[in-house]
């Protein structure tokens, strides 16, 4: 076993050999047992990197490691789910789930997969096609857990779910999560969905890492600051900086003490990370790159 | 975790599980072609309302043995504009559209193993069924001789009573999988596939008589040659008469050679197919 989930070096994705890239440069680390939230706003390439990492695409450049081995290899420990939440409308729930149980021989945990879709109250006999979008959405949760995965991969799992629905599967994340030490990614352009359930963060905007590490880590490292307009920033590293008036408010990553008479206080996970998509030219901050290199 | 599948068998159960109408239909297609066959070669020949024993008693009913037999080798031979568009429709397009292909491949299937068992199923089904379609095809074409006016020249016969059926099969399942795999896009790949396959059977059936060296004759006169040859040309020249032509022993010359080239066909979509999923999926080595 590796203590590492996902780790990534210089990994670039570029769809068609003119294409733009929709992913540049990435260079993170995810410890095993972790629950990541991949933030970014749309079209930022949250989707490129679970996809790269589930080994559904191949990198253009870079290297991607995950469980240990590539994606390819990994494909047997590793759980997806799509945005669009694919499913065959042909099959009935019940014939799903024996897909998953004949494609994953020897890993298959079938009480597990239908202990989940019991509690959406779903007919097993029901067709797939006649299910609405958080039924769906439970059934391919139920298909993804079902393989007892090290490493799930959830791209937007929750979108489509009412709250309590949505209450109840994080729940069951989070059992799995902790039972079985599963490391789960998930995506989201909500930060408030995540913030809650998450340990770990990686912030994705313009197709790069912006930032990465703990969530508790990146929080510590950042300072809300309002102090007078004349305050001198420059030794600090300034993520975002606004003068109303003779009043300077900024977030910064403080290189040392700061003066007495500024005020400061810990930013919430909400304005780090819209700080961080408001500033494309703010540096990023990934403290796991040393340990990639 | 009771009764765990065998290794391997988990994998065709899941593709026949999602192709089980498409299998019925096919197995429908061939035992309703088949005992459609079967009843204008025992029950419709035999009618005495078509009151003759010969071609020029019945060739002009409509709905006489030779009349029939041209329907049902229509069907047979263009089935295949069928299968094209299967494989480029349901089978592969569809997936790839709508994203069932990725749950598939994050189901402890390599995309490459999924891609052979999505091809070797059908393939299977084509060739036992065109196998079975060809047989019968064939026994009802020689039952009656007397009440037909074609021979094995006849562009239907000439593909229907050989392995060339089922290689038109085989060829428009690998083309209709190339198509979705390139376009991605169910509608789009049925109708690309179909349509090649379409003009690609229509291109070598033109140039059908090509496919083997013709006999010539020549004479300083007009002469007749023997029944059942396959004239390409005539004409005359400073020496005389002369006709190019196939003997009914080239039948399986022609027939085999044409068999080839569509195996041919057949195999490097196929071998494309595989590439250019492996590029899609897989990072450059």
């Amino acid at each position: 076993m590796t203590d590492t989930a996902i780790a990534a070096s210089a990994l670039g994705k570029r769809f068609g050999r003119r294409g733009g890239w929709a992913l540049r440069d990435c260079t993170f680390r995810l410890p095993a047992g972790r629950v990541c939230a991949v933030v970014g706003p749309n079209g930022a390439g949250k989707s490129t990197l679970l996809a790269l990492a589930a080994g559904l695409l191949g990198a253009t450049e870079g290297e991607l490691t995950v469980l240990g081995t590539t994606p390819a290899q990994a494909r047997t420990r590793i759980g997806y789910v799509a945005q669009d939440k694919p499913l065959y409308p042909q099959l009935t729930v019940a014939e799903t789930l024996q897909m998953g149980a004949d494609l994953n021989p020897e890993r298959w945990d079938a009480a597990a997969a239908e202990r989940i879709v019991a509690a959406g109250d779903l007919n097993p006999k029901s067709r797939v096609r006649a299910l609405s979008g958080g039924q769906r959405t439970r059934v391919a949760l139920a298909l993804a857990l079902g393989k007892r995965p090290g490493l799930l991969l959830l791209d937007e799992p929750m979108a489509d779910l009412d709250p309590l629905a949505r209450h109840e599967l994080m729940g069951v994340l989070m059992v799995q999560a902790a039972q079985h030490g599963t490391t789960i990614a998930m995506s989201s352009h909500v930060v408030a969905e995540l913030e809650d359930s998450c340990d770990h963060l990686l912030l994705i905007g313009g197709g790069r890492v912006r930032l990465a590490g703990e969530i508790d880590d990146l929080l510590a490292a950042h300072t809300r600051v309002s102090a007078d307009a004349d305050a001198d920033l420059a030794a600090h590293t300034v993520v975002e900086s606004r003068t109303t008036g003779r009043q300077l408010s900024a977030l910064i990553r403080p290189a040392g003490p700061l003066p007495d008479d500024w005020r400061t206080d810990t930013p919430s996970l909400e304005e780090l990370v819209l700080g961080h998509l408001r500033n494309p030219g703010a540096p990023a901050l990934a403290p796991a790159e040393e340990a990639v290199a | 975790m009771s009764a765990l599948p065998p290794a391997g068998g988990g994998l065709p159960r899941t593709v026949l599980r999602l192709h089980r109408a498409a299998l019925l239909t096919w197995t429908v297609f061939v035992v309703g072609v088949s005992g459609w066959l079967a009843w204008l070669t025992k029950v419709t020949a035999y009618d005495p309302g078509s009151k003759g024993p010969s071609c020029y008693d019945v060739c002009v009913d409509g709905f006489s043995y030779p009349v029939q037999l041209s329907w049902a080798g229509d069907l047979i031979d263009y089935g295949f504009v069928g299968v094209a568009a299967f494989a480029g429709g349901a089978l592969i397009g569809r997936e790839l559209e709508s994203g069932t292909a990725r749950l598939a491949w994050t189901q402890g299937v390599t995309p490459v193993r999924w891609l052979a068992a999505k091809l070797a199923l059908p393939a299977l089904a084509v060739t036992v069924g065109g196998t079975v379609l060809s047989l019968v095809f064939r026994w009802a074409f020689a039952a009656h001789p007397d009440l037909s006016w074609e021979n094995w020249t006849w562009a239907i016969a000439f593909t229907a009573r050989g392995p060339l059926l089922v290689a038109y099969a085989l060829c428009a399942l690998a083309v209709g999988t190339l198509t979705a795999l390139w376009l991605g896009r169910a509608l789009a790949a049925l109708g690309t596939a179909a349509g090649a396959m379409w003009l690609f059977s229509a291109v070598l059936t033109y140039y059908r008589p090509y496919l083997w060296p013709a006999l010539t004759r020549t004479g300083p006169h007009a002469f007749d040659l023997p029944d059942g040859t396959w004239l390409v040309s005539e004409g005359s020249n400073s020496h005389g008469r002369f006709a190019t032509y196939h003997p009914a022993s080239h039948y399986w010359p022609l027939h085999l050679t044409e068999t080839a080239i569509v195996l041919t066909v057949a195999v490097l979509a196929t071998l494309l197919s595989f590439r250019l999923l492996k590029h899609r999926t897989e990072s450059p080595a």
